[in-house]
C-alpha cells in the first residue's frame, strides 16, 4: 500500500521533471531547432515534388509549384510556425515527444533511412547495454569493495579504497580508453582496438557472441575503472558510518556474528542511502559512458553525436540529447523505485 | 559559536592528513605554473597553434628526445648556419658561396632537412652539393630561390632530383619518392641497395652556391638537419611541440574549473540548504528542482546549446555550473536537516527571530567548510568535463586545451601509429590538473565533514 503510494507519486513528479528538463533543452536548443526544422521542411518538400513530378505527370509547371508550396506550409503549420510562442511551442514538444525528429542533414541509418528517429532506433540499443552492463557492474563489485573494506576497516583494502577514489576523480573515461587501447590493441594485440564486431563478422551464433563480448571488454573495463573507485568509497563510508551506531553496539554486545550483522543489519540500515548513491552514481558516469564510444568506436549514441558534431548535422545532435534524457531520467527512475523497496519506511507508508 | 577556534582545528586535522598536505603542496605547484604560464605564453600562441605553416620546421609526430636515454637513436634537430660567404659581384652579375661541415654519427637519418637562403637583391639559381662521408656528391638545384624561405624536402625540385639521384643508384624506374626515400638517397651507402642500406657516419659537406644579378649580397643562412625527436613531450603530425600544447592548456583549465565549481557549489548548497531548512512544500518543489537537473545528461545537452550560443570561457563555466549543482544540493539538503534537528534552531524560533535570518546566521555557517570541501572536489570534475567537450571538438575557439588535443590525437590516428607521446602527456595533465583537487577536496570532507554521506 506504501510502496504503491510512493510508485505513483515518484511516476509523477519524473514525468513532471522529464517535461521540465525538456523544456529547458528546448529554450536552450531554440534558435537551432527552428533551422533544423525548416531544413526538414525543405527536405520533406522536394521529396514531394519529387513524388509528384513521377505520378502526376498530367500537372503543370505552376500546379506542381504551388502544390509543393502548400505542402511545405502544412509540414510548417504542424510544427507551429507563424504561431505565437506558447502555441510553437507547445505543438513543438508534443513533436518532440511524438519522436518526430525530423531528417538527418547527411548521416544515415543502416537501412538507407534519413530519419532521424531511425538513426537512433538502429544506435540506440549498443549505447544501453554498454551502459547498463557497466553500471551493473560498477555498483556490484563496488559495493562488494566498499563492504569488504568498511569490514576490516584500516585494513589493506580499506586504505587502497580511497586511492581508487582519488583516481576515479580524477582520470578522464576517455584517456583511459586510449591507455588501454595502446596496451591491450596495439601493444599486446590481444583485444580488438575498436568497433562491435570484427571485420568481416563471424558466423555462428558462438563465435558472433565470443566475437562481440572481446569488442566490448575494453569499453567496458575503462567504464569500470572510472567508476568504481568513487562508488566503492560511497559504500565504505556510508557502512562504517553505520557501524557506529548504537544498534550496531548493542547487537554486538549481543554476540552477534561479524558477518551476520553486517549483512543483516548495517546492509539493511545502510542500503537505502547505498541506492540514493547509485542514482547519483549513474547519472554522474553517464557522460563518461558516452564519450567511451567515441573512443572505442562503439556504435551507440554517443559515437552517433560525435560524428553528428563532425558533420554539423543538427538534427541527430537535438534527437539523440533528447533520447539521451529520456534514457537517463528512465534509469534515475528506476533507482528511485528500487530506493523506495530498499526503504523500509516507504514500505510501511511513512 | 567561536568560528575562529573550528577554523583552527579544523586546519590542524587537515594537516595531520598526508594526502591532503601532498595535495596542496601540488596545488600551490600547479597555480604557480600557471601563473607562470599565463605570464610567459601570450594569447598569440593560440593562434599559432591552429596555424600548420608555422610548424613545418618542426619534425612531424615524433617522440620527446629523452627517448635517447632509452636506448633509441633518435637524433635531436640539428641547425648549422652558412655564413663567411665567399665570391663577388661585378656588372655581369653575381655568385656567392658558402659551406658547412656537418657530423652525423646516428644510425639513422633526420626526419627532414631544411634550406633557408638569405640575400637581398635578385637571384637566379641556388645550387647546393652535398658531400658524403666517403666523397659521393649529390647535386641539388633550384631555381628563382626566394629569400626567407624554408625549403623542405618536400619541394618538387628537391624531391625530384634525389629521385633522379635515386634511379642513377638503383639502375630501376621510381614514380614517387617519399621524404624517407630521400633522405635514404643522402645519408646511405651507395649502391642499387641504397634505399635499404645502412647510414653513413662521419663527416657531412653542404656546399652552397647563390647566384644571381649584379647587386645580390647574401647573409646569414641556415641548413638544419631536423631530428627524430623533440623536447620534453616530442611532436604531433604537424610538428606543433606537444609541451607547449600541455603547458598554455593549463590555465584555460583551472579557470574554466574554478569558476564554475564556486558557481555551483555555492548555488547547490544555498539551493538544498533553503529547501531542507524551510521543509514541506517548499522542500518538495525545490527538491524537485534538484531533481530536474540532475537528470539532464550534461554532456549531451551543453553539446546541443554550443550550436545556439557561442562558448567562452565564461558562458561555457556559467553553463556548466548551471548543469551540475544539483548533487551539492541533495547532499547540503541533508546536512540542514540534520542542524535543523538541534536545540539552538528551537531557541531561536522561540525567540521569534525571522526564519531567514536563522538560515544565514545558523545554517550557512555550519556549511561553509562542506562548501569549501565540494568545491575543491568538483573543481576537478569540471575540469574533466570541460576537457571532454574539447575533446569532442566543443569549446570556445582559440584556445588551445588536452581535450582538443586528444581529439587531433584520435582523428589522426596516434595510438595505431605508435605516437603514444601525442596521447600520454596531454592526458597526464589533465590528471595532475585535477589530481591535487582531488587530494585536498578527500582530505577536506574527511575534517569537516565526517558523517555528511552517511545520511
Amino acid at each position: 500500500m506504501g510502496y504503491a503510494r510512493f510508485v505513483i507519486g515518484k511516476t509523477i513528479s519524473y514525468a513532471l521533471a522529464l517535461f521540465a528538463a525538456v523544456s529547458l533543452l528546448y529554450v536552450g536548443i531554440y534558435p537551432t531547432l527552428q533551422k533544423v526544422i525548416e531544413g526538414s521542411a525543405d527536405e520533406a518538400a522536394s521529396d514531394f515534388q519529387r513524388n509528384l513530378v513521377k505520378n502526376h505527370s498530367g500537372l503543370t509547371v505552376a500546379q506542381i509549384t504551388q502544390d509543393v508550396a502548400t505542402f511545405k506550409a502544412s509540414y510548417l503549420a504542424a510544427f507551429g510556425f507563424n504561431q505565437p510562442f506558447p502555441i510553437k511551442f507547445a505543438l513543438q514538444m508534443v513533436n518532440l515527444f511524438e519522436f518526430h525528429l525530423g531528417s538527418a542533414f547527411f548521416l544515415q541509418a543502416p537501412n538507407g533511412s534519413k530519419q532521424v528517429i531511425d538513426i537512433i532506433i538502429a544506435y540506440l540499443p549498443n549505447t544501453i547495454v554498454l551502459f547498463t552492463t557497466g553500471t551493473l557492474l560498477v555498483v556490484a563489485v563496488g559495493a562488494i569493495i566498499g563492504l569488504l573494506a568498511a569490514k576490516s576497516a584500516g585494513g589493506k583494502l580499506d586504505r587502497t579504497v580511497p586511492i581508487i577514489a582519488v583516481v576515479h576523480s580524477s582520470i578522464p573515461a576517455f584517456w583511459i580508453g586510449f591507455i588501454l587501447i595502446a596496451y591491450f590493441a596495439y601493444s599486446l594485440n590481444v583485444l580488438p582496438s575498436g568497433g562491435i564486431s570484427s571485420v568481416p563478422p563471424p558466423t555462428g551464433i558462438l563465435p558472433s557472441f565470443v566475437d562481440f563480448l572481446a569488442h566490448l571488454t575494453l569499453p567496458l573495463l575503462s567504464f569500470f575503472i572510472v567508476s568504481v573507485g568513487g562508488f566503492a568509497y560511497v559504500v565504505r563510508s556510508l557502512v562504517v558510518s553505520t557501524m557506529g551506531e548504537d544498534f550496531v553496539t548493542t547487537a554486538r554486545a549481543r554476540g552477534m556474528s561479524e558477518r551476520r550483522m553486517l549483512f543483516k543489519h548495517v546492509l539493511r540500515t545502510a542500503s537505502p542511502a547505498i541506492a540514493t548513491q547509485t542514482i547519483l552514481a549513474v547519472a554522474g558516469s553517464f557522460g563518461g559512458a558516452i564519450v567511451l564510444e567515441v573512443v572505442f568506436r562503439w556504435p551507440g549514441l554517443g559515437f552517433l553525436t560525435f560524428a553528428a558534431i563532425g558533420q554539423n548535422d543538427l538534427p541527430v545532435i537535438i534527437g539523440s540529447t533528447f533520447i539521451l534524457t529520456i534514457i537517463l531520467f528512465l534509469g534515475l527512475y528506476i533507482g528511485e523505485l528500487t530506493y523506495g523497496f530498499l526503504d523500509p519506511r516507504i514500505k510501511a507508508g511513512e | 559559536m567561536d568560528t575562529g577556534k573550528t577554523e583552527r582545528s579544523y586546519a590542524r586535522e587537515f594537516l595531520k592528513s598526508r594526502s591532503g598536505v601532498v595535495g596542496l603542496v601540488l596545488l600551490v605547484l600547479l597555480l604557480a605554473t600557471s601563473l607562470y604560464v599565463a605570464i610567459a605564453i601570450p594569447q598569440s600562441e593560440a593562434y599559432k597553434w591552429d596555424n600548420p605553416s608555422v610548424w613545418t620546421n618542426n619534425p612531424a609526430a615524433v617522440p620527446p628526445s629523452w627517448v635517447n636515454y632509452f636506448g633509441v637513436d633518435a637524433p635531436q634537430t640539428a641547425s648549422f648556419t652558412l655564413q663567411g660567404w665567399s665570391g663577388s659581384s661585378s656588372s655581369s652579375g653575381a655568385a656567392y658561396s658558402s659551406s658547412v661541415a656537418i657530423d652525423w654519427n646516428h644510425a639513422v637519418t633526420p626526419s627532414n632537412i631544411v634550406l633557408t637562403p638569405n640575400f637581398s637583391g635578385t637571384a637566379y639559381e641556388l645550387e647546393v652539393l652535398w658531400t658524403k662521408p666517403d666523397g659521393n656528391t649529390v647535386q641539388v638545384s633550384l631555381s628563382s630561390p626566394v629569400s626567407g624561405t624554408s625549403y623542405t624536402l618536400s619541394y618538387t625540385p628537391i624531391n625530384q632530383a634525389l629521385g633522379q639521384y635515386i634511379q642513377t643508384q638503383t639502375k630501376s624506374y621510381l614514380s614517387e619518392v617519399s621524404p624517407a626515400q630521400e633522405l635514404a638517397a643522402l645519408f646511405n651507402r651507395d649502391g642499387p641497395g641504397i634505399l635499404n642500406g645502412s647510414v653513413q657516419q662521419g663527416s657531412y659537406s653542404a656546399t652552397v652556391q647563390i647566384v644571381g644579378a649584379t647587386g645580390l649580397s647574401v647573409s646569414t643562412s641556415s641548413v638544419s638537419l631536423v631530428g627524430d625527436s623533440y623536447g620534453t613531450m616530442g611532436t604531433d603530425s604537424f610538428g606543433r611541440p606537444i609541451e607547449l600544447g600541455v603547458l598554455a592548456g593549463l590555465p584555460w583549465a583551472l579557470e574554466l574549473g574554478i569558476i564554475a565549481s564556486l558557481i555551483s557549489v555555492i548555488g547547490g548548497i544555498i539551493w538544498g540548504g533553503l529547501a531542507g531548512f524551510y521543509g514541506g512544500w517548499r522542500d518538495k518543489v525545490m527538491s524537485w528542482g534538484t531533481l530536474v537537473i540532475l537528470a539532464v545528461p550534461g554532456l549531451a545537452f551543453i553539446i546541443a546549446i554550443s550550436y545556439s550560443i557561442q562558448l567562452t570561457l565564461l558562458n561555457e563555466a556559467l553553463i556548466i555550473a548551471a548543469l551540475s549543482w544539483p548533487g551539492f544540493a541533495i547532499i547540503s539538503r541533508t546536512v540542514t536537516l540534520s542542524i535543523r534537528a538541534q536545540a539552538y534552531v528551537e531557541a531561536d524560533r522561540a525567540m521569534g527571530i525571522s526564519s531567514t535570518r536563522t538560515f544565514f546566521t545558523h545554517f550557512l555557517p555550519r556549511l561553509t567548510p562542506v562548501t569549501i570541501a565540494f568545491t575543491a572536489l568538483s573543481i576537478s570534475g569540471v575540469i574533466i568535463l570541460g576537457e571532454t567537450l574539447s575533446f569532442l571538438g566543443i569549446g570556445p575557439g582559440n584556445v588551445i586545451t588536452w581535450g582538443g588535443i586528444l581529439n587531433a590525437a584520435i582523428t589522426f590516428d596516434a595510438s595505431l601509429h605508435g605516437w603514444w607521446w601525442w596521447t600520454l602527456f596531454p592526458g597526464i595533465m589533465i590528471v595532475v590538473a585535477s589530481m591535487p583537487f582531488v587530494l585536498v577536496g578527500f582530505a577536506l570532507d574527511r575534517v569537516v565533514a565526517p558523517r555528511v554521506t552517511a545520511k
